[in-house]
C-alpha cells in the first residue's frame, strides 16, 4: 500500500513537473528561459575551453597527441563534436541579440530570438553537412584574414557605442570580447570541421599555428574566450553569493584558474 | 458565464512555529471573480486564519502581489476565467513573493524590508533645479516627458523583482532601479552623478542580464527592461 502511494505521488509530481514545463513561457516569457540557456551554455563552454587548452597543450608531443586524437574517429565522438555546435552557436547569437538590445537599443527582441533559433539551426545543419563531406580545403590565412577583419569592424562599432555608457571597464570588456567572439568562435568551429581528419593531426595544427598571423588570431581568441568566460562566471556568482568573503574568494579563484590557462595557452602559441 | 470548480494550493507559513506547509482549498467561483475575492471567500466560509494582504484592490497599490503557478501578479487584477485561460487548469499554486522579502505569515511578506531596496536609490529629487523666476512652475516638454512617462506608472508591487533572473535579496531589483532611472531622466533633478553611482553599483545594473522577465510580468505594462537598457547604454539623457 505504501509502495503504491509513493508511486502515485511520484507520478503526480511528474505530471506537475510536465505541467510546469508546458507553462514556462507563460510565467516569465521565452526570453527569460533564453537567459537561463545563455548561462548554462556559457558555463558549459568555459569548461570545454579549459579542456580544449589542456588537450592542445599535448601538441608538444605530436605522436602522443595523434594517438589521443584517434578517439575522434569513433562515431560517438564525432556526434559529440557536432553537438557542441549547438551551445556554441546559441551562446554566440543570443549574446549578439542581447548586445543589440542593450548597446544598440534595438527593441525587436522577440523577432531577434526567432532569428537566433533559425540561424542557429542553419549553422548546425551546415556544420553537419561539412563534417559529412569532410574534404573541404581553404587557406587558413585567407579564411582568418576575412573573419578577423569582419570581427574588427563590429568590435570597433561596439566600442564607439559603448563610449557613452557609464558602466565599468570590466563590464564593457565583456561586451567587446563577446562581440569579437560572436563571429570568431563559430568560424573557428566551422574551419576546424571543413576537413575533420586533418583538423586533428598534430603536424597540420603545428604548421598552421606556426604562421605569425594565425598566432595573433589564436592569441586574441585565447584572451577573449578566457576573459569572457571568467567574467561571465564571476557575474553569475555575484547574483547569488551574499558573503563578501566568499565573493572575494570566488574572484581570487577565478583569476588564478584563468591565469593558469592563459599561461598554458600562451606558452603553446609561443613555443609552436 | 460559467462557474468553475477551483482548487487553490496555498503556501502557508506560521511564524510562531516557523513552519511552512501547503494547504488545499476547493471552492466554486464565477468567471469574473478575482483572486482576492477567492481569498476573502476562504476567510468567510472556510478558514479565517488564512492571511493575505490587499489595500486598493484595483491595481494601484501593489499590496496583493502573489505568485500564481509561478507567475508574480496582482491578485486583485486576476479573474478566475483569465487565470484558467492563461494556465490551462483550474488548480492554482498560490505563493507569497518570498524571494523579495521574508514572509510574515502565509501570503504576506515584510513590505518594510521590500521597500528598503527602493529607499536605497532615494526615490525623490535629491537636488532640485531652482524654479523659474516670477513664481512660475517648471515646464517639461511633452517630447521629453514621453521618454519616461511610462516608467512613472510603477506602483512598486515587486512582481518584477520576484520574476527577475537575479532575484536575490541583495539585488536592487528592477522597480528600485526604475525609481532611480525616472529621477535621472527628470530634467528637474540636478544630482545626476549620485544617481548614476547608485545605478552602476555592484547591486545595480550589473545584476541585470536582460532576461526581460520584469517587462513580461509587469501588471502596469511598463517595459522595465527598456529603461534599464537605456541606463546601461548611457542613453538616459536626451541626445
Amino acid at each position: 500500500m505504501a509502495g503504491s502511494t509513493s508511486i502515485t505521488k511520484l507520478l503526480g509530481d511528474h505530471a506537475q513537473l510536465k505541467y510546469y514545463l508546458k507553462i514556462l513561457h507563460r510565467t516569465r516569457g521565452w526570453a527569460f528561459w533564453a537567459a537561463w540557456a545563455q548561462r548554462a551554455t556559457g558555463v558549459l563552454l568555459l569548461l570545454y575551453v579549459w579542456l580544449h587548452i589542456i588537450t592542445l597543450s599535448g601538441l608538444s608531443q605530436p605522436d602522443k597527441f595523434n594517438s589521443q586524437m584517434k578517439i575522434f574517429g569513433f562515431i560517438l565522438f564525432v556526434v559529440l563534436e557536432w553537438l557542441l555546435a549547438i551551445p556554441v552557436i546559441y551562446h554566440a547569437l543570443n549574446g549578439g541579440r542581447l548586445i543589440l538590445y542593450e548597446i544598440f537599443q534595438i527593441r525587436k527582441e522577440e523577432i531577434l530570438l526567432k532569428w537566433v533559433l533559425f540561424l542557429g539551426g542553419v549553422y548546425t545543419i551546415l556544420l553537419a553537412f561539412f563534417m559529412i563531406i569532410g574534404d573541404q580545403q581553404v587557406s587558413a590565412a585567407f579564411f582568418w584574414v576575412y573573419m578577423a577583419a569582419a570581427s574588427a569592424c563590429i568590435v570597433y562599432i561596439t566600442i564607439k557605442k559603448l563610449k557613452a555608457s557609464g558602466a565599468s571597464l570590466f563590464w564593457k570588456l565583456q561586451r567587446i570580447s563577446g562581440i569579437y567572439l560572436l563571429l570568431m568562435i563559430p568560424a573557428h568551429m566551422l574551419f576546424m570541421h571543413l576537413n575533420p581528419e586533418i583538423g586533428h593531426e598534430a603536424q597540420t595544427i603545428i604548421e598552421r599555428m606556426g604562421n605569425p598571423f594565425i598566432k595573433i588570431v589564436d592569441f586574441s581568441l585565447l584572451a577573449g574566450v578566457l576573459y569572457h568566460g571568467a567574467y561571465g562566471v564571476y557575474s553569475i556568482s555575484q547574483d547569488y553569493i551574499a558573503s563578501e568573503k566568499i565573493k572575494i574568494g570566488v574572484v581570487v579563484l577565478l583569476s588564478c584558474v584563468t591565469l593558469l590557462f592563459a599561461w598554458t595557452g600562451l606558452r603553446l602559441i609561443i613555443m609552436i | 458565464m460559467g462557474t468553475y470548480d477551483i482548487t487553490l494550493n496555498i503556501h502557508r507559513y506560521d511564524p510562531e512555529e516557523k513552519k511552512s506547509r501547503v494547504q488545499t482549498y476547493r471552492l466554486k467561483a464565477g468567471g469574473i471573480t478575482r483572486f482576492v475575492d477567492l481569498f476573502r471567500k476562504i476567510n468567510d466560509e472556510d478558514d479565517p486564519t488564512l492571511t493575505w494582504s490587499s489595500s486598493c484592490e484595483h491595481g494601484q497599490c501593489g499590496a496583493c502581489s502573489v505568485k500564481i503557478n509561478g507567475k508574480p501578479l496582482l491578485a486583485c487584477e486576476l479573474l478566475v476565467e483569465n487565470a484558467v485561460d492563461l494556465f490551462k487548469t483550474t488548480t492554482f499554486d498560490v505563493e507569497p513573493l518570498d524571494n523579495v522579502a521574508p514572509v510574515v505569515r502565509d501570503l504576506v511578506i515584510d513590505m518594510e524590508k521590500a521597500y528598503e531596496r527602493v529607499h536605497k536609490v532615494k526615490p525623490f529629487i535629491i537636488n532640485p533645479k531652482p524654479p523659474p523666476a516670477g513664481g512660475k512652475e517648471h515646464q517639461i516638454s511633452p517630447k521629453l516627458m514621453e521618454r519616461y512617462l511610462e516608467a512613472t506608472r510603477c506602483i512598486n508591487c515587486f512582481c518584477c523583482t520576484s520574476a527577475c533572473i537575479s532575484s536575490t535579496r541583495k539585488f536592487l531589483g528592477p522597480n528600485a532601479m526604475l525609481a532611480a532611472i525616472v529621477r535621472a531622466m527628470d530634467p528637474r533633478e540636478l544630482e545626476k552623478q549620485e544617481r548614476l553611482s547608485c545605478l552602476f553599483s555592484e547591486h545595480g545594473v550589473y545584476r541585470c542580464h536582460s532576461s526581460f522577465a520584469c517587462s513580461f510580468v509587469c501588471p502596469k505594462q511598463i517595459d522595465v527592461a527598456h529603461f534599464i537598457a537605456l541606463a546601461k547604454a548611457g542613453a538616459l539623457q536626451e541626445e
